[in-house]
C-alpha cells in the first residue's frame, strides 16, 4: 500500500483545513497529505512573491527627480529558469494526484457493494441482502424533561446508513432524477450520482476507537443509548433544486456484530439476487443459460470455453472486433439497447426491455449475473460460498 | 481608389447621382482607403465563417457521440430519409453556389443585367431548396410521427433510440434551413439595392463578396450534412 | 459607403463628450452614434449596473447565510395531557426579508436562496464580468492605444451594444417575472424540467445566448481592428500588452461563443420540444451538456482574466516608470494561455467522467498554470529598479497580484485529481474561482478604471478617497472568501441554503467581509460621482504613460487624434523618453539607458 503523505497526529495546519478529526481512511489521509504538500508549497511561491513585491515598493518608491535606473528588459535564462520550476512541480502534483485518486476510486473486488440511489431530496441506501436502511435522525435532538414525550428536533430527519468497520465498501450510484453527487466530505471523496448510467467509488471504513460513540435513538422504545461508532456526514454535492441543502444523509461505522444484527432485522423477503433470478426464469431463461451452455445468447456463466470467455468481470469481445468490460453499466446497456454491444459470434437478436423492466428489476437481474460469476464484488456478503471466495481472492491477486 | 471608365449611357440621372451608386460611394473616414476596409471587411466575413462552422460542429459532435451509442438507431434513421430529396437540394445549392460566384464576379464587370438574373437565381434556388424540404421532407415525415423527442410516435421503430435521430435530423436541417433563408434575405437586399440604386460595381462589391462567401458555407455545411444524415447507413 | 457626417472635419473638434443642445437631442445622438469611444462608456455604466444587481443578490446571499435554514419541531404535553407538536421553520432570512416587502409569498425560503444565487452568476458572469473589460474599457482603449480612429466595423459594433442591452433586457425580464433557480450553468437535466410551465428558464438561456452573440462580434470587431488598423509604424511587438490581451481575448470570444450559442439552443429546444439530446430518459446525455457548456465556458474564464492581465501590465509599467520585463513571453504567454483554454474543459467534471479522461485533462489543466505563473513572474520582475507611486490605480494592480497569486495557488489542488475529489463543487471552489473572478479581474477592472477615469472623462477623482475604498474593498474581499476556502475543505457543499452548525462561524464572517466590500465599493462610487460633478479638469497625461491614448487629450476628440499618430517609441521605453504632454523636469531619464 502506499506510504501516506500526511502525518498521523495531525498538525494545527492540517486541522484548520480539515477540522478536528484526523482522516478516517489511508486513501483519504493521502489526499490530505497532498493538498498539504501542496499548501506548503504554494505558501512558499505565495510568500517569496509578496515579499519580493513590498521589499520593491518600498526600496523603489518614488523619489521627485529621481529616475528608474535602467535594468535588463528580459532575461533568457531566468525566464527559462521559472518556466521549468513550475512545470516540473506540477508534474510532481499531476503524478501525486493520479495515484491518490486511483487510490480512491479503486476498491478490492470483495468490497462491500451498496447500491445508492439518489433522487430529489433524499438518498436511498441498498444492502446487498436487498434492505434499506430505515432509521433516521435529525440534526440534532434535545430532549428537554425528564419525560421522553417533550423534545425539541432540530432539522428534517436524515437517514443513517450503516456500514461495517473496517471493511472496504463500494459504492454503485445511479440518480432517478437529475444529477446529484454523493459527497462523505471525511472520507474526502465524491462522485456524481447520474440517472440512466452508472457511477461509483470506494473507501474502506476505519476501525473504531474507544472515543467513538454515538447516541443510538430506538425509535420503538424511544430510549437513547450510546453505542460503539462513528457518524458522518453525507451531502448532496450537485445542485439539484429546491431542497439540494437538505439532501444528507449520515453514514454510521459500527462494529461488525451490530451491522449484521441490522442486516438480519432489516431483511426483506427477496435478496435481489433472489428477485434477480426470478426475473431470469420468467423472462431471460429462453436465451441466456447460467450453467455455461450456449443458447440464442451468452450464458451468464463466468466459463472459459471456445466461444471466449463469459461471466460479470470479464472483458467480452464484440462482433467488431472491440472488447469491452462486462460491468453492470455493460448489463444495463445490454437489457435497455442490446445491440449496441453483440458478443462476437451471437445474432442481434434480442428486442429491448425499455419499458418493461424497471430500473429496480435491471438492477436485480445484474445482483443475479454477478453472482453468477467468480468476479463478484459482494461474494462472501451472503450467497458466496467458500468455493467463491477463494476463487475471487485468485482473481482479485492477479487483476 | 481609380474610378474605372464604364458604359454609363442608358442609366438614369437619378441612379446616377445617387450617393448609393457604386461611383458615388466612399469608404468610412477611419480607414485610410477603400481598399484597406474591404480587405476588413472580408477578413471579418470569413471570422464570422469560421464562428458558423463551429456552431455546426456541436451539432456534428452529438452526431458522431450519439451515432457511436446508438448505430443501430443512426442506421435505421438514414433508411427513413430518401436520398433522392437530399440530392436534389445538393444539386439545387451546388448549382446556386455557382451563381452567387458569378453574380460577384458580374458586379465586378459592371454587367448589371446578368448580376441581377444572377442573384434571382441564386434567390429562387434557395426558395427551391427551403420548398423541397419543408414539403417533400418535414411535410411526408411529421404526420406520420417521425418527429423529434417526445413527439415521436412512428408505430413502427425498429429501435428505441430514433426519437434521438429525428431529434438530431430536424435540429441540423432545421438549422441549415435557417441559414439558407437568411442567405435569402442577404441576397435580397443585394438585388433591392443593386436595382435600386446600382449599389454595386467594379470598385464597391464588398456586401456582394460577402453575401457570396456565406453561401458557400452554407453551400459547404449542407455537403457535410447530407452524407452524414442520407447516405451512410 | 456613405460617410456619416459626424466623421466630417478633422479639426478644431471638440471633445466626444460635448454635443449638441437639448436633452433629446443628446440622448438620440448617444443612442445613435458609431463613436467607439461612446459606446464604450455606455458599456461602462450598463456593466457597472450590472455589477451593483449581482452585488446585491450576493448580498442577499450572504444574508440568507448568516444563519441556516432550520426546522425545529417541539413536542410537549399540553394542559390537557396530551402530546402536542409545533413545527416552526426559523432562518429563512430573505423569506422574512422580501415578506416585510411583501413579495415571494409563495416560495420557500430554500426557493428564494437559489434564485438569488443563480440571479448573481448569471448577472456576474454573462451580463457584467464577460463584457466589462473588453466591451468596456477595450472598446474606449483598443483602437486609440493602436492610433486608430474608430474600430474595423463600427455600425457593427453599435449592433452589438444593442444586441448586449437586448439580451439583458431578457435577463431582467427573466428577474421580474420571478427568476431562474437553475443556477448560472443551466445543468440538464435539472434546467429542463424545473419550473416547467413557465418560461422563465427560457429566457434566461435566451439571455445568455443573445448575449453570447454580443461577444462574437465585439471579438471579431476588435480582431480585425488590432489586424488592420494599427498605426503607421506599429509592428505586432509594439502593441501595448494591453492589445495583446484583448486581441487573445477576442480570438476565444469568436471560437467559443458559438459553441455555447449551439448548447444553449439546444437546450431551448429540449425544454420546449423534448428532442431528448439531454434527456436521458430518451437515451439523451445529460453529462454531453456538461461536455459542450465547459468547452466555451473553460475558454470564458480567460476571456474574463486575460483583459485584467492586459491592464495589470499597463498599470504597473506606467505607474512604475519601468520597461515590462519580458514583454514578449507576457505576450506570447497571453496566446498560450487562450490556446490551451481550448483543451482543459474537462476538469469542471471531474467526477462524471471516466477515469482515463479524468487524468488526460488534470494533466492539460496544469499547463494553464504554466503561462499564468510565467506573468506573474514577470510583473514582479518589472517592479526592480522602478519608480513606485502608490496610488489608487497601482494599489488596485498590486492588489491583483495578491489576491490573484492566491487564485491561481490555490487552483493547483483543483487540478490536481485525488484532491479535486474532495473539493469539488465545495466552497473551496467558491473561494478559488471568486479569487480568479474578482480577486483577478474586477480588482483588474477596478484598476484600470482609475487608470484610465482621467482620459475617459476627463476628470481627476479624489485620490485619497479611492486609496481608501481600495483599501477597504481589499479587506472586504479576503475576510469574505479566504473563510470560504475553510468552509469548502471542512465540507461545506455549495449552493446550499442550509448547513450544518459547525460551519456558521465562518458563514458569518464571509458575510462581514461582504458588507466591507459593499461599502469599499459604494465608496468608489461616491468617487466616480463626485469627480464627474466636481472633479478638476484632467490634463492630458496625469501619469506619465507612453502608449497612444496618452498622447490625445482628456477626453479625446471626436476622432481621437488630431493628427493621424505615427509610433516613434515603443509603449514602454520610459528609460528614453519623455511622455508626451508632461514636463521633462517631472520626468527626468536615467543618464545611461539600458540595452533593448
Amino acid at each position: 500500500m502506499m506510504q501516506t503523505l500526511a502525518s498521523a497526529q495531525p498538525d494545527i495546519l492540517q486541522k484548520m483545513i480539515f477540522g478536528e478529526t484526523p482522516a478516517p481512511s489511508e486513501a483519504a489521509a493521502w489526499s490530505d497529505g497532498l493538498f498539504l504538500m501542496i499548501t506548503w508549497f504554494s505558501i512558499f511561491c505565495f510568500v517569496i512573491l509578496m515579499a519580493l513585491m513590498v521589499f520593491f515598493v518600498i526600496k523603489y518608491r518614488r523619489r521627485p527627480g529621481v529616475p528608474a535606473q535602467p535594468s535588463p528588459h528580459h532575461n533568457l535564462h531566468i525566464e527559462i529558469l521559472w518556466t521549468v520550476i513550475p512545470s516540473a512541480s506540477m508534474l510532481v502534483m499531476f503524478v501525486y494526484g493520479f495515484w491518490g485518486y486511483s487510490y480512491k476510486i479503486v476498491s478490492p473486488d470483495n468490497a462491500l457493494e451498496m447500491r445508492i440511489q439518489g433522487s430529489k431530496w433524499s438518498w436511498i441506501a441498498t444492502y446487498p441482502n436487498g434492505s434499506s436502511s430505515p432509521e433516521t435522525q435529525p440534526l440534532s435532538k434535545m430532549i428537554v424533561a425528564t419525560d421522553t414525550s417533550t423534545s425539541v428536533t432540530q432539522g428534517k430527519e436524515y437517514p443513517i446508513f450503516y456500514v461495517p468497520e473496517n471493511t472496504d465498501i463500494r459504492l454503485r450510484m445511479m440518480s432517478t432524477d437529475v444529477i446529484h453527487s454523493f459527497w462523505i466530505p471525511e472520507f474526502r471523496t465524491k462522485m456524481d450520482v447520474v440517472p440512466n448510467r452508472y457511477t461509483g467509488f470506494g473507501f474502506r471504513t476505519p476501525k473504531l476507537t474507544a472515543n467513538d460513540t454515538v447516541i443510538y435513538h430506538d425509535a420503538e422504545t424511544k430510549k437513547n443509548t450510546t453505542i460503539a461508532g462513528r457518524d458522518m456526514w453525507v451531502f448532496c454535492a450537485e445542485y439539484c433544486g429546491d431542497d439540494h441543502s437538505r439532501m444528507a444523509a449520515t453514514l454510521r461505522i459500527v462494529s461488525q456484530e451490530v451491522y449484521d444484527q441490522k442486516m438480519a432485522d432489516w431483511s426483506v423477503q427477496l435478496s435481489p439476487i433472489d428477485a434477480g433470478k426470478k426475473i431470469w426464469t420468467q423472462i431471460c431463461k429462453s436465451c441466456h443459460e447460467t450453467d455455461g451452455t450456449r443458447l440464442v445468447g451468452p450464458t451468464w456463466n463466468s466459463v472459459k470455453n471456445s466461444d471466449g470467455q463469459f461471466g460479470f468481470g470479464y472483458d467480452a469481445e464484440l462482433a467488431d472486433g472491440s472488447s469491452v468490460m462486462r460491468d453492470a453499466n455493460y448489463y444495463r446497456e445490454s437489457i435497455l439497447d442490446p445491440n449496441a454491444k453483440v458478443v462476437k459470434g451471437f445474432a442481434p437478436a434480442m428486442s429491448s426491455y425499455q419499458g418493461q423492466l424497471s430500473d429496480e428489476d435491471i438492477d436485480n437481474i445484474i445482483s443475479y449475473i454477478q453472482s453468477l460469476s467468480d468476479r463478484n464484488p459482494n461474494a462472501g456478503e451472503d450467497a458466496g460460498s467458500s468455493e467463491t471466495e477463494s476463487d475471487t481472492e485468485a482473481a482479485g491477486s492477479d487483476s | 481608389m481609380t474610378m474605372i471608365d464604364t458604359d454609363i449611357s442608358g442609366v438614369p440621372a437619378r441612379i446616377l447621382q445617387s450617393p448609393k451608386h457604386w461611383r458615388n460611394a466612399k469608404h468610412q473616414s477611419h480607414w485610410r482607403t477603400g481598399d484597406e476596409e474591404f480587405d476588413a471587411a472580408k477578413f471579418g466575413m470569413w471570422l464570422f465563417l469560421s464562428t458558423e462552422v463551429l456552431l455546426f460542429a456541436g451539432i456534428f459532435c452529438g452526431y458522431a457521440i450519439f451515432r457511436m451509442l446508438y448505430p443501430d438507431a443512426w442506421a435505421n434513421g438514414s433508411h427513413y430519409l430518401d436520398w433522392r430529396m437530399g440530392a436534389a437540394n445538393t444539386a439545387v445549392l451546388l448549382f446556386s453556389s455557382w451563381t452567387a460566384a458569378n453574380s460577384v464576379r458580374l458586379a465586378q464587370l459592371d454587367k448589371q443585367f446578368w448580376f441581377k438574373i444572377n442573384l434571382i437565381i441564386t434567390i429562387i434556388c434557395a426558395l427551391l431548396f427551403v420548398g423541397i424540404k419543408f414539403t417533400f421532407e418535414y411535410g411526408v415525415k411529421l404526420p406520420v410521427g417521425k418527429a423529434p423527442g417526445t413527439f415521436f410516435s412512428y408505430p413502427y421503430a425498429h429501435d428505441v433510440h430514433e426519437p434521438l435521430w429525428w431529434s438530431l435530423y430536424y435540429v441540423g436541417t432545421g438549422i441549415h434551413a435557417f441559414h439558407v433563408i437568411v442567405g435569402a434575405i442577404l441576397f435580397a437586399l443585394v438585388l433591392w439595392r443593386a436595382h435600386r440604386y446600382q449599389a454595386y460595381g467594379p470598385t464597391q462589391y464588398t456586401l456582394v463578396e460577402n453575401s457570396a462567401l456565406y453561401w458557400h458555407i452554407v453551400d459547404l455545411i449542407w455537403i457535410f450534412l447530407f452524407p452524414l444524415l442520407y447516405l451512410i447507413h | 459607403m456613405s460617410t456619416p457626417d459626424t466623421h466630417a472635419g478633422h479639426h478644431d473638434e471638440g471633445s466626444y463628450l460635448s454635443g449638441p443642445p437639448g436633452t433629446i437631442s443628446r440622448i438620440w445622438q448617444w443612442a445613435s452614434t458609431i463613436d467607439h469611444k461612446k459606446i464604450g462608456v455606455m458599456y461602462l455604466f450598463a456593466v457597472l449596473f450590472m455589477f451593483f444587481l449581482g452585488g446585491m443578490s450576493a448580498m442577499a446571499v450572504r444574508y440568507e447565510l448568516l444563519d441556516p435554514i432550520r426546522t425545529q419541531t417541539t413536542e410537549f404535553l399540553n394542559a390537557s395531557g396530551e402530546i402536542e407538536i409545533v413545527t416552526v421553520t426559523t432562518g429563512e432570512s430573505l423569506k422574512e426579508l422580501l415578506g416585510a416587502m411583501g413579495i415571494g409569498d409563495s416560495l420557500t425560503g430554500s426557493q428564494i436562496y437559489n434564485r438569488a444565487f443563480t440571479l448573481h452568476g448569471a448577472i456576474m458572469v454573462f451580463m457584467f464580468i464577460i463584457p466589462a473589460i473588453p466591451a468596456a474599457l477595450g472598446n474606449f482603449f483598443l483602437p486609440i492605444m493602436l492610433g486608430a480612429k474608430d474600430v474595423a466595423f463600427p455600425r457593427l459594433n453599435l449592433m452589438s451594444w444593442y444586441i448586449y442591452l437586448f439580451g439583458c433586457t431578457f435577463g431582467v425580464l427573466s428577474i421580474l417575472l420571478g427568476g431562474v433557480d437553475t443556477g448560472w450553468t443551466f445543468y440538464t437535466p435539472y434546467s429542463t424540467t424545473t419550473d416547467a410551465d413557465h418560461w422563465r428558464v427560457v429566457l434566461m438561456v435566451m439571455a445568455a445566448f443573445i448575449l453570447g452573440f454580443s461577444s462574437i462580434l465585439t471579438g471579431l470587431n476588435f480582431v480585425v481592428t488590432v489586424h488592420k488598423l494599427r498605426a503607421p509604424g506599429m509592428g505586432w511587438f509594439d502593441m501595448p500588452l494591453m492589445i495583446w490581451a484583448l486581441y487573445a481575448t477576442s480570438i476565444i470570444q469568436v471560437l467559443a461563443t458559438p459553441v455555447i450559442g449551439i448548447t444553449l439552443l439546444l437546450l431551448v429546444f429540449e425544454r420546449l420540444f423534448h428532442i431528448g439530446i439531454f434527456d436521458p430518459s430518451l437515451g439523451g446525455d445529460p453529462v454531453l451538456y456538461q461536455h459542450f457548456f465547459w468547452f466555451y465556458s473553460h475558454p470564458v474564464v480567460y476571456v474574463m482574466i486575460l483583459p485584467g492581465m492586459g491592464i495589470i501590465s499597463e498599470i504597473l509599467a506606467v505607474h512604475s516608470r519601468k520597461h515590462i520585463f519580458g514583454y514578449r513571453a507576457i505576450a506570447f504567454s497571453s496566446l498560450g494561455i487562450a490556446g490551451v483554454s481550448f483543451l482543459v474543459w474537462g476538469h469542471h467534471i471531474f467526477t462524471a467522467m471516466g477515469e482515463l479522461a479524468a487524468i488526460l485533462f488534470s494533466g492539460l489543466t496544469f499547463l494553464v498554470a504554466i503561462p499564468t505563473a510565467i506573468k506573474m513572474f514577470n510583473w514582479i520582475a518589472t517592479l526592480y529598479k522602478s519608480s513606485i507611486v502608490i496610488n489608487t490605480p497601482m494599489m488596485y494592480a498590486l492588489m491583483f497580484l495578491f489576491t490573484f497569486s492566491i487564485g491561481g495557488l490555490t487552483g493547483l489542488p483543483l487540478a490536481t485529481l485525488a484532491t479535486d475529489l474532495h473539493l469539488h463543487d465545495s466552497y473551496y471552489v467558491v473561494a478559488h474561482f471568486h479569487y480568479v473572478m474578482m480577486g483577478g479581474t474586477v480588482i483588474a477592472f477596478m484598476g484600470g478604471v482609475h487608470h484610465w477615469w482621467p482620459k475617459m472623462f476627463g476628470k481627476m477623482y479624489n485620490e485619497k478617497a479611492g486609496m481608501l475604498g481600495a483599501a477597504i474593498v481589499f479587506v472586504g474581499f479576503n475576510l469574505t472568501f479566504f473563510t470560504q476556502f475553510f468552509l469548502g475543505t471542512q465540507g461545506m457543499p455549495r449552493r446550499y441554503a442550509n448547513y450544518v452548525d459547525e460551519f456558521q462561524t465562518l458563514h458569518v464572517l464571509s458575510s462581514i467581509g461582504a458588507v466591507l466590500l459593499l461599502v469599499g465599493f459604494l465608496i468608489h462610487a461616491a468617487v466616480f460621482f463626485f469627480s464627474l460633478k466636481w472633479g478638476e479638469k484632467a490634463p492630458a497625461n496625469p501619469w506619465g504613460g507612453l502608449t497612444l491614448e496618452w498622447e490625445c487629450e482628456s477626453p479625446p476628440i471626436e476622432h481621437n487624434f488630431h493628427k493621424e499618430p505615427i509610433l516613434k517609441h515603443g509603449p514602454y521605453d520610459f528609460e528614453t523618453v519623455v511622455p508626451p504632454h508632461c514636463d521633462p523636469k517631472d520626468y527626468p531619464l536615467p543618464e545611461n539607458p539600458g540595452k533593448h
